[in-house]
């Protein structure tokens, strides 16, 4: 069973959606990532183990690799892709319970930014480590976070800005969940923002990039 | 190419001024290829996957049918100009640049406000597609529509360099807020010496310029005004995309 979950998590890192993808070349008319989580479980194999070891090494590595400045954008977004095909066949199992979540995590870019594309990174690589998604979309207003906190409590929250002037917004956003809520660990990123920012507003972590994100959530745990 | 111009010509020491010019601009005209896009993805040339460069081309080609391309700039009146260590002020307002880009206008007689949009079809469509699961094709139409922006402001300063040559005027390059030190929230007094929705770009109070795919900011006009072709070595912006677009492909 393990050389098919060695399949599952190439295709994933390599972003081989399923056989009639063209991409990558050298994997050309050879079953993808849906193929290889299908005849899995066809083979009997737990969806749990699917997902940790065949779904979460893929992402990992890929991760790594756009982390250590060896894979670029594109490739996570393939491989997200991948990832994202073949989960559907996972979806029953995330609904019966069979398959358990690490934890959810809430993510938005703050109120008065429409920019998405760093949040929609962090939320890939999220979701290939295992996690939860609640995505709340652009132009969060700090009411939204905390509709979300009520629902999905202690869940950490993310919060994504592009804008030096959206960045103040995620200052009042941070302050007044911490004021309500302050056991909720708040982690900030984004092009203006910087760690020396995270320990102004009071948020408790600031990630540059976001491969390391999930190794941060694993230790909240 | 569509011409417009939106108000009556005033010309001050030499210098047309006071004028709004707007440029409806086809795709076909804009310095921008495919292997544009492809550095602005971060990958050198011919090292993208061909899946890649495959996606770039259909959306490039939906592109030339879909954008919206516009550009159009003012050139404040020159006897209000005034440019200091760290500000420059004009028609009643005051910007407070920094000090990287008033050194970078130094000579200036006036500027040239600047605004260029490749359309709200971009934020649209770039949505849906990560909306259906399809993330490469929706962060390609992101990359086609920021490389279709920018370039949409290089053509302007073409045209600038063009209409300016006769006069024996020159220009820098463009300085926009959010960069150099230069605060965003300054877009509002920019866009309050445009006409209304000027090329249809809209403010959000946060300065956000919406369609996303949009740029604004100052040109310097001046007989003996300088030119850099690496204008990111000025900035102090450490984590500025495209510095490391740059670094990269140095």
């Amino acid at each position: 069973m393990n050389e098919i979950f060695e399949k599952i998590a190439t295709c994933i890192e390599r972003g081989k959606v399923n056989e009639t993808s063209p991409y990558p070349p050298d994997m050309k008319g050879q079953p993808g990532a849906v193929e290889l989580t299908k005849q899995a479980l066809d083979n009997g194999a737990k969806p749990q183990q699917i997902l940790t070891h065949g779904f979460m090494i893929g992402m990992r590595r890929i991760g790594d690799k756009f982390g250590n400045g060896q894979a670029f954008i594109p490739d996570l977004m393939i491989a997200a892709k991948a990832m994202t095909a073949s989960s559907e066949l996972l979806k029953p199992y995330f609904s019966s319970g069979e398959i358990q979540h690490k934890g959810s995590f809430i993510i938005g870019t703050v109120a008065g930014d429409l920019h998405d594309i760093g949040k929609n990174i962090v939320k890939m690589i999220l979701e290939g480590a295992g996690w939860k998604v609640i995505d709340l979309g652009t132009d969060v207003t700090t009411e939204k976070y905390l509709q979300a906190i009520a629902q999905n409590p202690k869940a950490p929250v993310g919060m994504s800005a592009l804008l030096t002037t959206t960045m103040l917004n995620m200052e009042k956003s941070v302050k007044e969940i911490k004021s309500k809520h302050p056991d909720v660990r708040i982690i900030i990123g984004g092009a203006p923002v910087t760690d020396d920012y995270r320990k102004k507003i009071g948020a408790d972590a600031y990630f540059q990039s976001p491969h390391g994100l999930p190794a941060y959530l694993e230790n909240l745990l | 190419m569509q011409e417009r111009t939106l108000s009556s010509q005033i010309f001050l020491s030499g210098i047309e001024t006071g004028q709004v010019r707007e440029f409806r601009i086809p795709l076909q005209e804009l310095n921008f290829n495919e292997a544009s896009v492809e550095r602005g993805m971060g990958y050198e040339n011919g090292s993208l996957p061909d899946f890649y460069r495959e996606k770039i081309t259909e959306i490039i080609t939906r592109s030339a049918e879909v954008a919206d391309i516009r550009a159009g700039y003012r050139i404040l009146p020159p006897e209000q100009f005034l440019l200091e260590k760290e500000q420059v002020s004009c028609c009643r307002q005051t910007f407070q640049t920094g000090k990287i880009i008033a050194r970078q206008l130094k000579n200036s007689r006036t500027v040239a406000l600047f605004a260029s949009t490749a359309g709200a079809v971009f934020d649209k469509w770039s949505k849906e597609l990560f909306n259906e699961g399809d993330f490469p094709g929706g962060y390609v139409v992101d990359c086609v529509g920021s490389e279709i922006v920018e370039s949409a402001a290089d053509w302007l300063e073409q045209r600038l360099i063009e209409q300016l040559a006769s006069q024996n005027l020159k220009i820098t390059n463009r300085f926009s807020p959010g960069y150099c030190g230069w605060d965003v929230f300054e877009q509002h007094k920019l866009f309050s010496l445009l006409p209304p929705e000027f090329l249809g770009i809209r403010l959000t109070e946060s300065a956000l310029m919406v369609p996303v795919k949009s740029v604004s900011g100052f040109i310097g006009v001046g007989e003996n005004v300088k030119r850099l072709s690496y204008p990111c070595a000025i900035c102090d912006m450490k984590n500025c995309f495209r510095r490391r677009q740059e670094k990269r492909h140095q």
